[in-house]
């Protein structure tokens, strides 16, 4: 036998060389795989924080509809001619807008700069209250719609989620099903509230 | 035993030793990487 392996020894080489070759295409390849799934998920959440600016128009877009109904509708009964005569009206809602915003600013005639900044910091806040869930990584704007829908619009609702609240809303999120508990949604979310950031990050990759 | 199939044999084990060492190299980590 020993002979025979003398004999033939390129043989054995080779066949152990495509025994490595066979163990890595099945354990390192299916390796990829599953990076280029992780990959997905942050694709995923990176569209999510681009939506941020789409989520926070529909409002704006929303009043913009609801105001200038107003002027057709009272211009309505006077007739087209005057609907026409109208198109100086949108200015005039325009005019309109900014005094609600600005109804602060008087107080501070004397400094006209602090105007800006102080309604800035205003605005801040109220996209973060509905966009703080797509803070989360593997929540994408649909998930956060459907999770509106059930009522579930903050980080600190998430957070304090036990099995049973998980299992109750997972039963109702369809094909996206599972996603809690894979993407640890309660635990990034408290991470995400307690303001940890190097804990999360280390965890779960990149903010 | 015909000594082709003795050879066939080895080359076998051969083969089936290249893949143990494929696993303890790269696939014997792998149940540690599903949580996350």
């Amino acid at each position: 036998m020993v002979e025979l392996v003398q004999d033939n020894w390129i043989l054995f080489v080779i066949a152990l060389i495509i025994g490595l070759l066979v163990a890595w295409w099945i354990f390192a390849a299916t390796r990829r795989t599953k990076v280029e799934i992780e990959h997905r998920d942050e694709a995923e959440a990176t569209p999510a924080r681009r939506n941020q600016a789409l989520i926070d128009s529909p409002p704006a877009a929303a009043a913009a509809s609801e105001l200038p109904p107003a002027t057709p509708v009272g211009m309505a009964g006077v007739g087209e001619a005057l609907a026409t005569a109208a198109t100086p009206a949108p200015p005039a809602v325009e005019e309109e807008a900014p005094p609600s915003p600005t109804a602060t600013a008087p107080t501070q005639d004397a400094s006209p700069a602090l105007a800006p900044t102080v309604a800035a910091p205003e605005a801040a806040p109220a996209p973060a209250g509905s966009d703080e869930l797509l803070r989360i990584k593997g929540l994408g704007p649909k998930l956060a719609d459907q999770l509106r829908t059930l009522g579930i619009t903050s980080l600190a609702q998430i957070a304090a989620w036990d099995d049973v609240e998980i299992d109750r809303v997972d039963a109702q999120l369809g094909r996206f099903q599972g996603r809690i508990r894979r993407d640890n949604w309660v635990e990034q979310a408290r991470l995400l509230i307690s303001g940890d950031v190097p804990a999360y990050e280390e965890r779960f990759g990149k903010l | 035993m015909p000594i082709w199939l003795e050879l066939l044999i080895l080359l076998l084990l051969t083969y089936g030793g290249g893949l143990a060492i494929g696993w303890v190299i790269w696939g014997r980590n792998r149940s540690g990487e599903n949580h996350g």
